[in-house]
C-alpha cells in the first residue's frame, strides 16, 4: 500500500493502479468515460479524467498517470476545470440528450459529469453539429443510438478483448468516426447472451431492446434508420 | 439481366481474390498490404472481398472493415472509367485549387468522391501530388496536368467525348467485321 | 577472401564499380541527365526525353541519356544536363526544355557544336566560358549535405553511389563499434528532422540500452504535410544514402529489421527505394552479414494508406500491425514498446539521411555548421508566390528574409511579401515582422511557427490570412483520426466558425470563442495532431487580426480573396465596345452584353472563378474585383428583344 495526497486528503491505495482508480475507490469522483481495467495501455480518449500533480507543469489525463508514493493530486483547479468543461461542451455538442426514452433512467455518466462541472448538458456556446448518421442503427441484433454515443470505445473493447466476441468495430475516421459491425442488421449472433457492452457503455447508446417509438424531442427524425 | 452480369462480375473477381491471398502470410501484419493489392487489381473492395480476407487472416470482418474505412486509400464502391483527382494541397489551395475543383463538379453534375451514374468519371481531392511548382495541379487518369485552369477542363471533356466516338465507331466497325466475316 | 575486413571489402566493390563506370561512359559520347523525379515528370520530362531519343535516332547520333533524380529548382523543370566532352564546353544546365527544345538542342548543340545559350541556366562547375550555377544566389547560397549528390548521380544506379564512397560510412562504422556510431551521432549534436527535433542521439542510445532480444528501426516516409516533398525527392534522388543511415542506425541500437513507411501517393519513390534494397542485398551491403562482419540487416518497404496522422510514429505503428491508425498514449515510447511491443527506433528521412555524412565526415563538422543548439542544415520546399521554388537546403541560422528573398529571389509580379506559413499544417503564419527570426528549431517555435515537415509557403499580399486558416483547419480536421473529444470535435468547430467568417457569417464573439477553443484543443489532445492543429488559428489571430476584424465587423476581405465577400464586375468606362473575349471563357455564362454594346457580370450567376480577369485583354484590363460584395454596382441585363421568356 502506498499514500498519496488527493485535494489534501489522504489516501491509502495499492501500488500499480493509476490515479484515476486510487481516486474512484476512495469515493473522489473525476469524470470519465473512456476509462476500462482491462487495457493495456490507457485509450485516453474522452479527456475528462484531468487532475494536476506536482511536478508536471500542466494537466494531465489520470488514467494514464500509475501512482507513486507521495504523489500530490489535485482534482479541482482551475486549468483542471477549464478543459474538462471544455471537453465536456465539445462531446454535448455532437449528443441528443433524451433522458425520457433512455434506458439509463439518469444513471448516465454525461448527467453525473454536468452536475460535477457545474454545467448544463447544452453546448453553449458552441453550436450542435450534425452528424451524417441516422439517429437509430442496428448492429446484428443490438440497437444503437448513434447521437448518444461519446465514441468512448469501451463496447469495442470489451467485445474485442474480453469477450473475444470483435464483432463490434470502430469505422470511418475523424469527425464521421462510428461504432459499427460487419454483421448483417437482424443477423443472429451471441450478443443476447453476452451484452457485455451494453454493460460498459456510460451513456444509452446501445440496448438489446427494440428500437424506441417516441421521438417527440427529436420530431422529423424516422426512428428506423431505413438502411 | 444487368444485375446478372454485375452478379457474375464480383463472382470472378472473388475467384481471383482467392487466388491471389496464398501470396501473403497468415498475419495480422498482412491486412494493410492485402486489401491494398485487392484494389491495384479491382479498383475497390467489396463486402465480400473484405470477407474473404478476414477469413483468410482468420480475424474478424468488422476488424476488416473497421480497418479499411479508416484510410482514405480505400475505396468501395466501383470508381469511374476515368478517374480525375484535383489537388487541394497548400500551394494548390494558394493558387485556387478549390475553383478547379468546383468546376469539375459543375461539369459533371456530382460532387468530389463521387461517380457520375454512367461510370464514366469519378473525382476525388488529393492533398498535394508533389508538383506544387506547377500549382495548380489536377490529375487525370493518372497523367498529372500542371497550371489547371478552368478553359482547360472544357478541352480535357471533349477529348474524352471524342475518344469515346472513336472506340464506339471502331466497336461498331469490329462488330460490322465479325458480321461479315461469319 | 574471408579475413577481409568491412572497409576492404567495400574497397573492392567501390574498385569494381568504377571500372563499371569508365567503360560506359566513353569520352567521345556526350551524356544527357533529365531529372526524372516526380516533379520533373509532371512538368514533362517524359516527352522532352522520348524526343531526345527520337532526334538522337534520327540523326543516327549516340548519346547516353541518365534519369537524374530532382535537383531541388522545381521552378526550372524539365532539367536537363548535357555534358558534350567534344564540344569543349564543361557540363551546361538547360531549363524548362520541352519536345521542341530538346529536338532543336540535339540539331544544334550535339551535331554542330553550338550550345544555345539562351536556354542554358549555367555552366555545372566553374570555368573561363561562361557564368556556372554556383554564381546563382540559388546554388551558391546553399549547402549541401543531405542533398549533396541529389540530381548529379542515378538513383537507380548502386555503382554511382558507390564510386562516390558510398557505404564508407557503414563500413568503418563496422570495422569499429556501435558505440562509436552512438558516441559520434550523440556528438554532432543531430536533431530529428520529422518535426519535434528530439536528439538522435539520445533516442538511439536508449533504444540500444533498452534490454529485448529483437529491435526494429522505422524510417518515417509519410511526409503527409500537403505542401512538403522533400522526403520524397532525396528518396527518388538518393535511396541508397537513406538504407546506409538505417544500417548505421540499426548497428548502432542492435536491430536486425528495418521497415520504410512510404505513402501512399509516392509510387515512384516506393520503386527506387525499393530497388535500391535489393541491389544493396545482392551486393551484400544489406541482408545476412553485411560485408562479411556478424550484423545481418533486413529492410522492407511498407506501404502508407492515406492517413496524415500515420507520421505521428504510435499511429505509423498501428497501421504496421495492421490497425487502424490511432495514436497511443505515450509512454510508453516506441523506443521502450513500440512494434509489436519491442523497442523501436523512428526516424525521420532526412534525419537518416544525413547521419552517413556525419559519420564520414566527423561530428565536429557537422557542428560547424548551422547554430549551436540546431547544428547542421534545414531543408525545405518553398512554394507559393515565390519566384525560384522548389526544394532548398540551408545552414540552420539562416534568416526568413535571406531564404526567402536572397535565394529564392523575392515575391514575383512586383508583389507585396504578407507572410510566410512554415510547418504545414502544424505550423503558423509569420508576418513580415518575423523575416530576420534565425531558421531553427527553437527561434521558429519560440515566434509560434515550427520547424515542423519543412513546408514553407510564401504568400503575397493577395493572400488572406483567415482563408489560409481555414484551408489548415479544413486539412486536419479531414485527417485526425478521431479518437480523442478535442481534436475529433473541437477542430470541427474551429473549422465551422472560421467557414462563417470567410462567408461573412462571422458574429463579434467568434473571435474569443476562436482563441479559447484553440487553446482548450492544443492542452486537452492526445496526440501532437491535435496539440498543433490550432496553430494556423493561433498565429494568424495574433499577427493578422485586423484581417478577422474586417471579415466579421465589414464583411470586407481585405486580400480580396474569400468569394462570399467579394464581386467581379466589368468598369464600363474601360471595356472595349465590341470586344468578347470575356464571354466565352465563363464557365456558367454570367457575362452579358449590355444596351451600350459592352459586357457587364450578372451578380447572380457569377461563381467568381476570375477567369474574365485573365480573359480581358492587358491593354483594356476592364474587369474589377471588389469587397465586400455589395461595392459591384448592379446592371440589368437587357430584356432579350426575341421574346426568349
Ligand atoms: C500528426 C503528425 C504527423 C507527423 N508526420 C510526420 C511525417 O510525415 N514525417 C516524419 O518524419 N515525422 C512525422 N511526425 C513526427 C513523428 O511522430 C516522429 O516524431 C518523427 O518521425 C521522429 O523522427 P525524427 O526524430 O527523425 O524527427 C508527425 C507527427 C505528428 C503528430
Ligand atoms: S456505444 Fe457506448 S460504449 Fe460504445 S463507444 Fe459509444 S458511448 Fe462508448
Ligand atoms: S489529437 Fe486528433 S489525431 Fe491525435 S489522437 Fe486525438 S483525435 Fe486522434
Ligand atoms: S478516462 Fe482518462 S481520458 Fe477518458
Ligand atoms: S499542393 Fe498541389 S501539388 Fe503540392
Amino acid at each position: 500500500m502506498i499514500a498519496l495526497d488527493v485535494d489534501g486528503r489522504t489516501i491509502q491505495v495499492e501500488a500499480g493502479i493509476t490515479v484515476l482508480e486510487a481516486c474512484l475507490q476512495n469515493g473522489i469522483f473525476i469524470p470519465n468515460l473512456c476509462f476500462v481495467k482491462t487495457r493495456k495501455r490507457p485509450h485516453a480518449s474522452c479527456r475528462l479524467c484531468f487532475v494536476e500533480i506536482d511536478g508536471l507543469d500542466r494537466p494531465v489525463p489520470s488514467c494514464t498517470q500509475r501512482v507513486r508514493d507521495g504523489m500530490k493530486v489535485r482534482t479541482d483547479t482551475e486549468p483542471v476545470r477549464r478543459l474538462q468543461r471544455s471537453a465536456f461542451k465539445l462531446l454535448m455538442s455532437t449528443h441528443i440528450c433524451t433522458p425520457r426514452e433512455c434506458p439509463t433512467q439518469g444513471r448516465c455518466q454525461l448527467i453525473r459529469t454536468a452536475k460535477l462541472l457545474k454545467v448544463s448538458l447544452k453546448p453553449s456556446p458552441l453550436e450542435r453539429l450534425e452528424r451524417d448518421v441516422d439517429p437509430v442503427v442496428r448492429l446484428g441484433p443490438l440497437v444503437h443510438y448513434p447521437y448518444r454515443c461519446v465514441l468512448c470505445g469501451r463496447c469495442v473493447h470489451v467485445c474485442g478483448e474480453e469477450s473475444g466476441h470483435g464483432l463490434l468495430t470502430f469505422a470511418k475516421r475523424g469527425f464521421n468516426t462510428v461504432v459499427a459491425t460487419f454483421v448483417s442488421e437482424g443477423e443472429e449472433g451471441p450478443c443476447a447472451e453476452c451484452s457485455a457492452c451494453v454493460g460498459v457503455c456510460p451513456t444509452g447508446a446501445l440496448t438489446l431492446e427494440a428500437p424506441e417509438t417516441a421521438e417527440s424531442e427529436e420530431p422529423g427524425r424516422a426512428a428506423d434508420s431505413g438502411g | 439481366m444487368k444485375d446478372d452480369a454485375r452478379l457474375s462480375e464480383e463472382e470472378t473477381m472473388l475467384r481471383s481474390i482467392e487466388a491471389m491471398l496464398p501470396r501473403f502470410e497468415k498475419n495480422r501484419a498482412q491486412l494493410i498490404p492485402i486489401l491494398q493489392a485487392i484494389q491495384e487489381e479491382h479498383q475497390y473492395l467489396s463486402r465480400e472481398a473484405m470477407r474473404l480476407v478476414a477469413d483468410y487472416l482468420e480475424i474478424s470482418p468488422s476488424e476488416v472493415l473497421g480497418v479499411a474505412t479508416f484510410y482514405n486509400q480505400f475505396r468501395f464502391h466501383p470508381p469511374g472509367r476515368h478517374q480525375i483527382k484535383v489537388c487541394l494541397g497548400t500551394a494548390c489551395h494558394v493558387a485556387g485549387g478549390d475553383i478547379i475543383l468546383e468546376n469539375f463538379e459543375r461539369k459533371l453534375g456530382i460532387r468530389e468522391g463521387e461517380t457520375t451514374p454512367d461510370r464514366e468519371y469519378s473525382v476525388e481531392r488529393v492533398a498535394c501530388v508533389g508538383c506544387c511548382a506547377l500549382a495548380p495541379v489536377a490529375v487525370v487518369d493518372d497523367k498529372v496536368i500542371g497550371h489547371m485552369q478552368p478553359s482547360k477542363i472544357e478541352g480535357l471533356f471533349l477529348q474524352f467525348d471524342l475518344q469515346r466516338e472513336q472506340e464506339k465507331a471502331r466497336e461498331a466497325g469490329e462488330e460490322a467485321d465479325a458480321q461479315a466475316g461469319s | 577472401m574471408h579475413k577481409l575486413d568491412p572497409e576492404k571489402r567495400l574497397a573492392l566493390l567501390a574498385e569494381e564499380a568504377r571500372k563499371r563506370q569508365a567503360q560506359a561512359s566513353r569520352e567521345d559520347v556526350p551524356t544527357l541527365r533529365i531529372v526524372m523525379s516526380t516533379c520533373g515528370l509532371a512538368a514533362g520530362a517524359a516527352e522532352t526525353r522520348a524526343a531526345f531519343e527520337e532526334a538522337l535516332e534520327r540523326r543516327g547520333l549516340e548519346a547516353r541519356i541518365v534519369a537524374v533524380g530532382c535537383l531541388g529548382h522545381c521552378y526550372a523543370e524539365p532539367l536537363v544536363v548535357i555534358h558534350h566532352p567534344a564540344s569543349g564546353f564543361p557540363p551546361l544546365c538547360y531549363y524548362n526544355i520541352d519536345p521542341g527544345k530538346a529536338r532543336m538542342l540535339v540539331d544544334s548543340f550535339l551535331l554542330d557544336g553550338d550550345p544555345a545559350l539562351e536556354y542554358v541556366l549555367g555552366a555545372m562547375v566553374p570555368n573561363d566560358l561562361l557564368p556556372a550555377v554556383t554564381d546563382f544566389p540559388r546554388f551558391s547560397m546553399e549547402q549541401r549535405v543531405v542533398m549533396e549528390h541529389c540530381g548529379a548521380i542515378d538513383p537507380h544506379s548502386l555503382d554511382d553511389y558507390l564510386a562516390l564512397g558510398g557505404y564508407g560510412a557503414l563500413a568503418t562504422a563496422l570495422g569499429r563499434s556501435p558505440g562509436w556510431v552512438l558516441d559520434e551521432v550523440a556528438r554532432s549534436g543531430l536533431r530529428g528532422r520529422g518535426g519535434a527535433g528530439f536528439p538522435t542521439g539520445r533516442k538511439w542510445r536508449l533504444a540500444a540500452e533498452a534490454p529485448a532480444d529483437s529491435k526494429v528501426v522505422i524510417c518515417n516516409a509519410d511526409e503527409g504535410d500537403p505542401g512538403a516533398y522533400m522526403d520524397r525527392t532525396i528518396m527518388e534522388s538518393n535511396p541508397h544514402q537513406l538504407l546506409e543511415g538505417m544500417a548505421l542506425c540499426a548497428y548502432a541500437v542492435g536491430a536486425e529489421e528495418a521497415i520504410v513507411y512510404v505513402r501512399a501517393e509516392y509510387p515512384l519513390a516506393v520503386r527506387t527505394i525499393q530497388r535500391a534494397i535489393d541491389d544493396a542485398r545482392k551486393a551484400g551491403l544489406l541482408g545476412e552479414r553485411i560485408l562479411g562482419s556478424d550484423f545481418s540487416l533486413h529492410i522492407r518497404v511498407f506501404q502508407g494508406s492515406g492517413a496524415f496522422v500515420c507520421g505521428e510514429e504510435t499511429a505509423l505503428i498501428q497501421s504496421i500491425e495492421g490497425r487502424r491508425g490511432m495514436p497511443q498514449h505515450r509512454p510508453p515510447y516506441p523506443v521502450e514498446a513500440g512494434l509489436w511491443g519491442r523497442p523501436t527506433v523512428v526516424n525521420n528521412v532526412k534525419t537518416l539521411s544525413t547521419v552517413p555524412a556525419i559519420l564520414t565526415r566527423g561530428a565536429h563538422w557537422f557542428r560547424s555548421i548551422g547554430t549551436e543548439k540546431s547544428p547542421g542544415t534545414a531543408i525545405f520546399s518553398v512554394v507559393g508566390n515565390v519566384t525560384h521554388a522548389g526544394l532548398v537546403e540551408i545552414p540552420m541560422g539562416t534568416t526568413l528574409r535571406t531564404l526567402i528573398f536572397d535565394v529564392c529571389g523575392g515575391i514575383p509580379k512586383k508583389k507585396a511579401f504578407k507572410a510566410v506559413q512554415i510547418g504545414g499544417p502544424s505550423g503558423g503564419c509569420l508576418s513580415g515582422d518575423f523575416l530576420d527570426t534565425s531558421i531553427d528549431f527553437d527561434s521558429l517555435t519560440e515566434a509560434g511557427a515550427m520547424m515542423g515537415s519543412g513546408g514553407m509557403v510564401v504568400m503575397d499580399e493577395d493572400s488572406c490570412m483567415v482563408d489560409v486558416a481555414r484551408y489548415f483547419l479544413d486539412f486536419t480536421q479531414n485527417e485526425s483520426c478521431g479518437k480523442c473529444t478535442f481534436c475529433r470535435i473541437g477542430t470541427r468547430h474551429l473549422l465551422l466558425i472560421l467557414d462563417r467568417i470567410t462567408k461573412g457569417e462571422g458574429r463579434e464573439e467568434d473571435l474569443e470563442l476562436l482563441d479559447t477553443l484553440s487553446r482548450d484543443i492544443r492542452d486537452g489532445s492526445l496526440c501532437g495532431l491535435g496539440k498543433t492543429a490550432p496553430n494556423p488559428v493561433l498565429t494568424s489571430l495574433r499577427y493578422f487580426r485586423d484581417e478577422y476584424e474586417a471579415h466579421v465587423r465589414e464583411k470586407r476581405c481585405p486580400a480580396l480573396k474569400c468569394r462570399a465577400l467579394t464581386a467581379f464586375y466589368i468598369d464600363l468606362d474601360k471595356c472595349a465596345r465590341g470586344c468578347d473575349a470575356c464571354v466565352g471563357c465563363c464557365p456558367v455564362e454570367a457575362i452579358f452584353t449590355t444596351r451600350g454594346r459592352k459586357k457587364a457580370i450578372d451578380q447572380e450567376l457569377c461563381v467568381k472563378c476570375g477567369e474574365c480577369v485573365t480573359a480581358c485583354p492587358p491593354e483594356y484590363d476592364a474587369v474589377v474585383r471588389v469587397s465586400p460584395a455589395h461595392l459591384a454596382p448592379i446592371i440589368e441585363r437587357p430584356q432579350p428583344s426575341e421574346g426568349r421568356g
